[in-house]
């Protein structure tokens, strides 16, 4: 009778997660799509844009998701079945060139960090749904020279070549 | 003076009544280019801010003022949702796009829809900012003031190159003579 219960309890506890209401996504198959500014005149704060695509093994439609932005938790908006974008801006040089992970977090997920930045630590123990790598190159912000610039140079050498030639010819 | 006081106490509570736990969104829209230049990318960037009292709820916020024809879609999409918006929430969504066409352009608002508490059954429909009308510049004429011009330098260089090249060409010529001359002597 003993081994009948503890063949219950454990048949209770496998079917449990599929009873709960829970929007996990297992096996998250992802396609992302990254944008960054490149070019200062066309916008005046660096913009990065992160869609995604996320296909779940165990079929999940209603998944929420909320991403991990520079230290600051943001819902992901839903822009079709699966797909989801977000997006975040700031001043040029607060976001230089390099490579920034976004974590993404389901519900779950969202509510550990929440609670993990109450407590004080920063919720980085948390493990995220997926990690997207965004590599930004940087805002072309002009170019350190100007043409115009290193042509003035370049005549004023050659007049000067000429000039110091002809008075050593002269002298 | 006590009836004073209590009509002032009565038109509180009937104020605080009315917009007692119900989300209200306040919403923005900007263009942050400097300048619009046909062929390169237009940034728009939305602010979503609930100033409201409850959580607000299916926020959808869907932007039909760049028809297909004018604006390339490069990054970002024109219709999207928020499951919900907590109180206090300051959202953001940017959509990048490529106009196709100089001229004058007219930036009207985008339409924000949400419904104010969990069992409201009527949509609230508001609207964002409108940023106005603003003028696509050419891709000609932007390349003409901003770009480096690196072709037209080196063109210029070799045009002049004659000019320089032939009289110190003489000279030259002339020197190596008379060094050999020189040197005879």
């Amino acid at each position: 009778m003993a081994t009948s219960t503890k063949i219950l309890a454990l048949a209770v506890l496998a079917v449990l997660p599929l009873l709960m209401n829970a929007s996990t996504c297992i096996g998250p198959q992802v396609t992302s799509n990254v944008y960054t500014t490149s070019e200062a005149s066309m916008s005046i704060s660096t913009v990065f844009v992160v869609e995604v695509a996320v296909k779940c093994n165990n079929g999940e439609k209603d998944l929420l998701l909320f991403a991990d932005v520079n230290g600051h938790m943001v819902p992901a908006t839903q822009s079709g079945t699966g797909k989801f974008q977000v997006s975040w801006s700031d001043e040029h040089k607060k976001l230089p060139a390099g490579t920034y992970g976004v974590r993404f977090f389901d519900e779950e997920g969202y509510n550990a960090v929440r609670k993990e930045k109450r407590s004080g630590t920063d919720g980085s123990a948390v493990t995220p749904i997926f990690t997207v790598n965004v590599k930004h190159s940087g805002t072309w912000t002009g170019p350190y020279v100007q043409t115009e610039f290193v042509a003035t140079c370049v005549a004023l050498l050659v007049w000067y070549m000429a000039y110091r030639s002809k008075s050593f010819l002269m002298s | 003076m006590k009836s004073l006081f209590l009509l002032v106490v009565v038109f509180v509570a009937v104020r605080s009544d009315n917009d007692d736990h119900a989300a209200r969104l306040l919403a923005s829209k900007s263009i942050l280019n400097q300048f619009i230049v046909e062929g390169k990318e237009l940034t728009v960037e939305y602010s979503i801010y609930n100033v409201g009292s409850s959580q607000a709820y299916n926020v959808e916020l869907s932007d039909s003022s760049f028809p297909e024809e004018d604006f390339q879609r490069v990054s970002g999409s024109l219709n999207v949702k928020w499951d919900r918006l907590a109180v206090g929430a300051n959202v953001s969504h940017a959509v990048i796009l490529k106009p196709l066409r100089p001229g004058y352009a007219n930036f009207t608002a985008a339409q924000v829809k949400y419904y104010p508490t969990e069992e409201s059954q009527a949509v609230q429909v508001g609207y964002t900012t409108a940023p106005g009308e603003a003028g696509i510049v050419g891709l000609k004429d932007y390349e003409r003031r901003f770009s480096p011009h690196i072709v037209d330098w080196a063109t210029f260089a070799i045009m002049t190159l004659p000019s320089i090249g032939f009289p110190f060409l003489l000279w030259y010529r002339s020197k190596s003579k008379y060094d050999v001359k020189h040197k005879k002597n």
